[in-house]
């Protein structure tokens, strides 16, 4: 589903985030990212998203190579692959509704399909009752819920979630953890950085450790972490 | 309905909802287009009201010989022959001096006046068309029919009317070369609007090129932003240029009502009506296309 093989990034001021990172992703799969702070966790999962584009090497996403894609293939491929930004990236001028419905709204779903889907994205994440508030008046993890509403509304094959349990207290992080395992038992193929041991421990799955921008140890494919 | 008509209905809606949510903005940049607008489409109707009346007159090079009021047909005759004969006539018409009158009274307001006239004031008259429009020439073919028994009187007043043909086309192609800048002008104007649209919204604009919106996603609801503001001030320009058109035309025959000759501005016709609808469409569709697409540039270096 997902293939990097010798991929490099580097950004524009030169700063190379990736240096040559090869792992796979099978259909189904549940795969953790982690690594300390600036390890390139974020550059991992926006290449494997199509936000950015690798230096060197290939990412192979559903038998597409993103680097052979155009703008406007690269951005449509970004519809099918939900993405739970690490600063949730939600527009605070417009209500939650609105924000899960963006989309939608993009892909030209019809309207009585868009509030359908909506909805059910609310209702998947504990957050029908606030489809009329502004962001700004819901909590933190009310606000990485919605972020996640967002991700699984055009229904994905593919969710990716860069620290969804972030700054969040224990419980918050339980809840939301529960929520993608729960995609990941309907056979949504989830990768999923973390930084925090308490949420591997609870996710299980596969663990790919970055460091300094290479993979430090990877679980092969089909064997479970420990513990 | 298929998602392609729905994501132009979502972006027409979007750019309506935009000019609502400012209406004392978005009317004052209507306002401003449309006066520059208004100027070339006043310029278009005032050349093509000189135009359509210069073309009644006759541009074509030719001599009026008239001759004495006292000259029979007979003499008019031997005169026709003797125009006839020379090397730079190319077709003589005569005009019988009561056919003039007639002319005279029906073309002018004249009538009543002429009517009360005891005789016909008008003498006999052949209209040349000349070879040649060179007025060395000319001034010799003048100078040789003057000669003619019978001939009071050879004029070449054609040319003031190929003066003011030519002035008219200077004036359209002044125009021409002015409505291009105004263009360009119209074309800033929607630009600069729209980049302040795409500022103000530019991390909409990021979150949904995240999330998988093309460029033309993006583009699409500023496309109809400028095209609507473009449409509403041509709409509004052609109005602003009717009322002055109108007025114009009040003090245009309070002024010419006591000469013969009547001049008014014609408005456009409605094809030309159409094509400046379009044509600001038009305009404001590609100024938002310009600037958005630098915007989207600019949006994409600083990432
Ligand atoms: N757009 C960018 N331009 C330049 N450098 C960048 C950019 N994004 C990230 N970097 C750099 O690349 C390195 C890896 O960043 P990345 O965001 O992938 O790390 P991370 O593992 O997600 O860290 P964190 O746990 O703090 O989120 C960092 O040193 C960062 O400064
Ligand atoms: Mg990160």
């Amino acid at each position: 589903m997902i293939q990097f093989s010798a991929v490099a990034k580097r950004y524009p001021t030169g700063y190379e985030a990736l240096r040559d990172v090869s792992f796979e992703v099978a259909e189904g799969e549940l795969v953790v990212v982690t690594g300390h702070s600036g390890a390139g966790k974020s550059t991992l999962l926006k290449l494997a998203a199509g936000i950015e584009r690798a230096t060197r090497g290939s990412v192979i996403v559903n038998g597409q190579n993103l680097s052979s894609l155009g703008e406007t293939a690269l951005a449509v491929l970004r519809r099918h692959i939900g993405f739970v930004f690490q600063d949730h990236k939600l527009l605070f001028d417009r209500s939650a509704g609105e924000n899960v419905a963006l989309p939608l709204r993009i892909a030209g779903t019809a309207s009585d399909e868009t509030g359908r889907r909506v909805r059910a994205a609310l209702d998947k994440v504990g957050l029908l009752a606030r489809e009329k508030a502004l962001p700004i008046t819901l909590s933190g993890g009310e606000q990485q819920r919605l972020c996640i509403a967002r991700a699984i509304v055009n229904r994905p094959a593919i969710l990716v979630a860069d620290e969804p349990t972030g700054n969040l207290d224990a419980e918050s992080s339980r809840s939301i953890l529960e929520l993608f395992l729960s995609f990941h038992r309907v056979g949504v193929t989830v990768l999923l950085s973390t930084h925090d041991e308490s949420s591997l421990a609870l996710l299980g799955g596969r663990r790919l450790a970055l460091r300094g921008g290479l993979v430090e140890s990877a679980d092969r494919a089909g064997e479970a972490v420990p513990g | 309905m298929n998602a392609w008509i729905r994501t132009h209905r979502h972006a027409l809606a979007d750019a309506l909802r935009r000019l609502a949510a400012q209406p004392g903005a978005s009317l004052v940049a209507v306002f401003v287009i449309a006066i520059a607008v208004a100027i070339p489409v006043l310029g278009v109707a005032l050349v093509r009201s000189v135009d359509a009346a210069v073309g009644g007159l006759d541009t074509d090079p030719h001599v009026n010989v008239f001759l004495t009021l006292d000259a029979t047909e007979d003499d008019a005759k031997r005169v026709e022959a003797a125009l006839r004969a020379h090397p730079q006539s190319a077709a003589v018409k005569f005009v019988p001096r009561a056919k003039a009158l007639e002319e005279l009274k029906a073309t002018t307001h004249l009538a009543e006046l002429l009517a009360n006239l005891e005789r016909n004031p008008l003498p006999h008259a052949f209209t040349v068309r000349t070879r040649t429009a060179d007025p060395a020439q000319l001034a010799a073919v003048r100078t040789a029919w003057l000669q003619l028994p019978r001939v009071e009187q050879v004029s070449a007043e054609f040319e003031w009317a190929e003066k003011l043909g030519r002035w008219t086309r200077f004036a359209g192609r002044a125009l021409a070369g002015g409505a291009l800048l105004l263009a360009l002008a119209v074309l800033f104007i929607v630009g600069h609007l729209i980049r302040l649209q795409v500022v103000t919204r530019r991390e909409e604009i990021e979150v949904s090129q995240l999330i998988g919106a093309t460029a033309g996603d993006v583009r699409r609801p500023f496309l109809y932003h400028g095209a609507l503001q473009g449409l509403a001030a041509g709409g509004c320009a052609l109005a602003l240029a009717a009322g002055l058109i109108v007025w114009l035309n009040a003090e245009l025959s309070a002024l010419t009502s006591s000469y013969a000759y009547e001049f008014k501005i014609v408005f456009l016709d409605s094809s030309t009506l159409l094509a400046v609808l379009l044509g600001t469409a038009l305009l404001g569709w590609v100024g938002a296309w310009i600037s958005v697409s630098r915007e989207l540039r600019r949006f994409a270096g600083r990432s």
